[in-house]
């Protein structure tokens, strides 16, 4: 008897998040638009749907990590990584005859390194038996620092080589080239988590890893995979954001770690484990850009963002942790 | 050492929990100055009766008085304070904390002095308790940590007498729980010694083993129970551990209870065999084969090493000696799902924490051993899935609501048909299943009995850990025995020749 | 009674047993004195390295300096990791308490405000709460310590930030103008305050029966649980008093820099992670202390010290400390197969 009541709350809980951002993003569209009537309006919707690109691809890049139950907060100094050394590439080789090709060099070194760094996150986390938080977070350090070496400080991408950045501002209508590319991404993971064996293994992992190991899922596999595309998607943000912003920082990432998580969160996501979907995240990521762009927009102090953003947090981890996971301490 | 009245009594003690009965309305009674034993079959209700009696379990319905009072413990603080003290099977010392600390810790209020501890009046009293189980050379100062196995106990001992002693009670009675598993010989003699001048100073001790040579040593009368029930009470210098092993086993259930009309003689070739296996600390020597078509049931009582040589099988933990061959071939796994690849699979004993994933629904549980057969280049049509999920359902008779239930919303025996459900779907040579019809009602159980029954004449090859010691038998085509980690025996268990089960436990205890 | 031959077998059964956990133990003795052996081995590599610069009595003196604040952030992770437990708030913590205390004393942004040692107080009950919040949501809503300590981070950087709204205080009031700059025989005082809280955490630790009790659910919660303890209440007070002791560190941090602003809480987290692991308080709660990391921030602040005596790269500093965490914490995880770790 009890467990069918328990089941039915939870069921009511796991969309009660996406209800609350779904309505959270209606009131602020309309709070916006009323208070600055052009909101809506074509070069500012523009730009807001495509400053969430990079966002978006980081953040569905994570839901994978946070349904194992496990996180990764050295996403944002991948990030930064790839953006370093991206933009540090298109530098040194501005202008040179093998232009073009460094170019494309320079896209898959980035993506590379991503990779390898999801990836030694992967075996440090399932070999070595770190807890994620505590490797991600020597990670972290470790990559802002190898960012920091490449490039110590904002360097602009060269106008001879703007070439490699001006996809950045293609569009149809509203919809930028950056959007469409990072929603295919969602899509292609969201099949992933849905109609692959990978996903299978993904969601019973999180709900239950000994379970799922004991039923034969190549638990080991799976984690250091989801950890290694992960990483991708934190590079592959860093490039987006260098080409937005036709520079690249060692510092561009360190404020994302947040909004991404948040993002996931905001998005259904259990911070327990078990549950999500990249469909889910892309409502969060629209909800978290909402809240800072509009915050920017009204001019909203900027130290109020990050109180707010906890709050948002905290407020979104209450409500999508799963509490049926009896007989599992919390540490 | 008796007198007339009982220090502690418990009468028509009921415990049942969701569907079963773990107490059918037990009897215990103890003088002061007496040790009694507690004997009988894994599942016959001693851990249960013990955790009642101090308190970490409430029962359904049942007296118990200590000291003559009406005695009914919330928790285990009430049955220190009334003078009931356990030395757990899992040792409960902090051992980072040294001797005193652990000794009062819970009580270190007594010893506060301006809001701090005064350890030196601590480790005085922890001295003084220490003597008075005349327990020498360990100062109280020493951490646990640098204590052996016999030393920590001997500092449990202490521990239980000082903090019943604190109550207003003269006699105390001791609850000891399988004390000498981790014990080497001389210090079970130690450990004797040591309950002997408890005894001699009043005190009571109920003691529980399946080590009936040590039962028959020590204690004064012998409780024997079975399924629940207490079956009697006999006096030790009369009793033998034949006479012990003949109370302590049930009644051989109905054949047809069995499917036995659908038992067939396994076929010649052998799937599976294990050579000298062993697991530093846990279990050595284990050498069997297993047939196609033979059920092999492995009889042991809790800690024989039995649970873990599935482990080993199943690839959950690696062996530290000895070689598992597959049909001749020679692997070492390196996981379950190595092992699974190879054809092996467990369905595990404790289904929550292990068996099911409570938040997937059944269509998805049903999937997760089968994940690689039903992909086609990593891709999983639903539809598949779907079909596997139904077919199961219809199969084994699952009683939900749909496909797509989540997990939790099922009976217990209805999540077990899931985990059987993906157990029969990954088609595994192999099953190895740990105590598969735990916790569920008697009609479903019967179910399962025909699916093993049906999937060995199938082809398939089954090692059973049977839920009593009846259902192996009863289920098995051969039986093995262990005990404290080592093979005892092994029994043809055919239709017309299954060993009875005194002559199993007789080896498992 | 039983077949002598069973005996002898059953015996060896038990000595691999009961030397498996010898085995363990030895590791474990090996563990706990390793910390002092490094950093023994690190001031002599140093001394040979840099000589004078190292081994000076000015170098000495800039080094405590250098200890006070993240021994002081460390002590008070220390607690949290004991539980099995992790903080992560630490930044924004400390640099909330280190921004409130710039604002309410006597400074240059807000000539209204002149609140002396009661800024001190402030900021420190500040910095209480928002432990006693973060100890609540972790055990009220069972959420996991990181999570809700990652939430409080950026809220209390967002506190710190708004305190001063952009225009950090400069510290006017004379007497922690003066504290800033005052040596008590040849100590610094924030050297002192730094030593004074690891007292007061050792006699915490080691004399109280709280002390007793974080140990034991850091061991294993079901223990203290039986026996009667509050669980709960042990957890809450821990995370509490790391939030007193983070508290501490920002007021500390504001008098050394002379003013109040949020950049006090930065690059705090890391030096105390690093520090607590490398001291051999393992992260899965139940073991070491602040002795130990006593020791672990003495590595980190002479590590720290030697790198810059030999001009090592700002960036690759940071970079070393998390380097390593990821070792330590590598060395000193439980490798048994059960472990389930997220």
């Amino acid at each position: 008897m009890s467990e069918k009541r328990l089941f039915g709350s939870l069921f009511k809980r796991d969309h009660i998040v996406r209800y609350i951002s779904f309505s959270t993003i209606i009131i602020l569209v309309t709070a916006f638009q009323s208070m600055q009537g052009n909101f809506l309006g074509k070069s500012n919707l523009t730009n807001l749907l495509r400053d969430t690109a990079p966002l978006m691809i980081m953040a569905v890049g994570m839901t994978s990590v946070l349904i194992l139950g496990s996180i990764d907060l050295s996403a944002g100094a991948i990030c930064s990584i790839a953006n370093v050394v991206f933009v540090k590439i298109l530098n040194d080789y501005a202008g040179a005859p093998n232009a073009g090709q460094m170019i494309l060099l320079a896209f898959a070194l980035a993506i590379a390194l991503g990779l390898l760094a999801g990836f030694l996150m992967g075996i440090v986390h399932v070999k070595l038996k770190v807890p994620s938080f505590i490797a991600s977070l020597g990670f972290m350090s470790v990559w802002q620092s190898v960012a920091y070496l490449i490039s110590n400080r904002p360097v602009s991408v060269p106008k001879a080589m703007w070439v490699a950045v001006d996809w950045f501002k293609i569009s149809w209508g509203v919809f930028g080239l950056p959007l469409i590319i990072a929603a295919a991404i969602a899509v292609i993971l969201y099949m992933l988590q849905t109609r692959m064996a990978f996903g299978r293994a993904l969601f019973a992992i999180g709900g239950n890893e000994r379970a799922a190991r004991i039923a034969g899922i190549g638990v080991d596999r799976t984690k250091i995979l989801t950890f290694t595309v992960n990483g991708a998607c934190a590079a592959l943000g860093g490039l987006f954001l260098a080409a937005k912003a036709r520079s690249g920082s060692p510092t561009v990432g360190a404020d994302f770690t947040v909004l991404i998580v948040a993002s996931c969160a905001l998005g259904g996501t259990a911070l327990s484990g078990g549950k999500g979907s990249t469909l889910g995240t892309i409502l969060g990521v629209f909800t978290v850009s909402l809240i800072r762009n509009g915050m920017n927009f009204i001019g909203v102090s900027a130290y109020w963002q990050d109180v707010v953003f906890g709050l948002f947090l905290l407020g979104a981890i209450a409500l999508s942790v799963d509490r049926s996971k009896r007989g599992l301490a919390v540490k | 050492m008796d007198s007339r009245t009982p220090l502690f009594t418990a009468k028509d003690i009921v415990k049942s929990f969701s569907g079963t009965q773990a107490l059918k309305g037990v009897h215990l009674e103890v003088y002061p100055g007496e040790i009694v034993g507690l004997v009988g079959e894994n599942g016959a209700g001693k851990s249960t009766l013990l955790k009642i009696i101090i308190g970490a379990e409430q029962p359904t319905s049942g007296k118990m008085t200590m000291h003559g009072r009406e005695y009914a413990p919330r928790n285990p603080m009430d049955a220190n304070k009334e003078g009931i003290g356990m030395v757990f099977q899992e040792q409960s010392l902090i051992v980072n904390l040294n001797v005193a600390q652990n000794i009062f810790f819970g009580h270190e209020k007594d010893f506060r002095r301006h809001g701090f501890v005064n350890w030196k009046r601590m480790n005085r009293e922890a001295q003084d308790a220490l003597d008075d189980v005349e327990v020498v050379g360990i100062p109280p100062r020493k951490k646990v940590f640098d204590l052996n196995f016999a030393t920590r106990q001997m500092v449990e001992i202490a521990k239980v007498i000082r903090v019943t002693k604190g109550s207003d009670s003269e006699h105390c009675l001791i609850l000891l729980d399988e004390p000498t598993s981790v014990l080497n010989e001389g210090e079970v003699l130690n450990l004797f010694a040591q309950m002997r001048k408890l005894t001699a100073k009043g005190h009571s001790v109920v003691f529980v083993s399946h080590r009936l040579d040590e039962v028959l040593d020590i204690c004064d009368r012998i409780y024997v129970y079975k399924d629940g029930e207490s079956v009697g009470t006999v006096d030790a210098k009369q009793a033998s551990e034949k006479l012990l092993y003949e109370m302590m086993v049930g009644r051989s259930t109905t054949s047809e209870y069995y499917r036995l009309e659908k038992q067939k003689k396994p076929a010649k070739e052998v799937v599976l065999e294990v050579e000298d296996l062993g697991v530093h600390g846990v279990f050595k020597g284990v050498n069997f084969a297993l047939h196609r078509g033979e059920i092999l049931g492995l009889c042991g009582v809790v800690g024989s090493g039995k649970e873990e040589i599935c482990s080993v099988l199943c690839g959950d933990i690696n062996q530290t000696r000895g070689a598992i061959k597959l049909r001749g071939k020679e692997v070492r796994f390196r996981s379950p799902e190595h092992a699974l690849r190879s054809g092996i699979l467990m369905i595990p004993k404790e289904r929550h924490y292990e068996g099911i994933v409570a938040m997937l629904s059944v269509e998805n549980n049903t999937a997760l051993s089968n994940l690689r057969k039903l992909s086609k280049l990593g891709y999983i049509p639903m539809k598949k899935v779907a079909k596997q999920a139904d077919q199961w359902i219809g199969r084994l008779r699952i009683k939900t609501s749909g496909r797509k239930a989540l997990l939790m919303s099922l009976s217990g025996g209805n999540q077990q048909k899931v985990v059987f459900s993906r157990a029969l779907a990954s088609k595994s040579d192999v099953l190895i299943l740990n105590h598969p019809t735990r916790g569920v009602d008697v009609g479903a159980r019967e179910e399962i009995y025909d699916i093993i029954r049906d999937l060995v004449a199938d082809g398939k090859s089954v090692i059973l850990l049977g839920d009593t010691l009846d259902e192996c038998i009863g289920m098995s085509t051969r039986v093995i025995v262990l005990k404290d980690g080592l093979m005892t025996g092994e029994f043809e268990a055919g239709v017309e020749n299954k060993p009875s089960q005194v002559d199993v436990v007789s080896l498992m205890m | 009674m039983a077949n002598p031959s069973r005996l002898a077998a059953d015996r060896s059964i038990m000595e691999e047993f009961a030397e498996r956990v010898r085995r363990s133990n030895r590791n474990e003795r090996i563990m706990k004195v390793a910390p002092v052996g490094v950093l023994i081995a690190l001031m002599l590599v140093f001394t040979l390295l840099c000589g004078g610069n190292f081994a000076s009595l000015k170098n000495l003196s800039s080094l405590m300096k250098q200890f006070a604040i993240p021994m002081v952030v460390a002590l008070g992770l220390t607690f949290v990791i004991m539980l099995g437990s992790i903080d992560l708030s630490i930044n924004g913590t400390v640099g909330m308490a280190g921004s409130l205390m710039g604002v309410f004393v006597m400074n240059n942004m807000f000539p209204q405000m002149n609140m002396g040692v009661g800024a001190v107080a402030l900021a420190v009950l500040a910095s209480a709460v928002v432990g006693l919040l973060v100890g609540l949501v972790h055990v009220y809503l069972r959420i996991p310590s990181f999570m809700s300590s990652f939430a409080f981070m950026y809220i209390c950087q967002g506190i710190a930030k708004l305190s001063y709204q952009g225009k950090p205080p400069t510290i006017h009031d004379p007497l922690f103008v003066a504290l800033s700059k005052t040596d008590f025989l040849l100590i610094p005082f924030i050297t002192w305050m730094a030593m004074l809280m690891f007292v007061i955490c050792f006699l915490i630790q080691e004399y109280t029966a709280f002390g007793r009790h974080i140990y034991a659910v850091g061991t294993n919660e079901a223990i203290p649980k039986a026996v009667g303890v509050n669980v709960n209440r042990v957890k809450i007070k821990v995370f509490t008093l790391a939030g007193i002791l983070f508290g501490v560190a920002g007021v500390l941090g504001a008098i050394r820099l002379g003013q109040g602003q949020v950049g006090i809480g930065e690059d705090r987290m890391f030096p105390a992670q690093a520090a607590v692991v490398v001291g051999g308080t393992s992260l899965s709660g139940g073991k070491g202390g602040v002795v130990n990391t006593l020791v672990g921030v003495l590595i980190m602040t002479v590590l720290q010290n030697g790198l810059i005596l030999l001009s090592v790269n700002p960036y690759v500093r940071s970079g070393i400390e998390g380097l390593i965490i990821l070792v330590a914490v590598i060395l000193t995880v439980p490798h048994g197969k059960q472990v389930v770790s997220k």
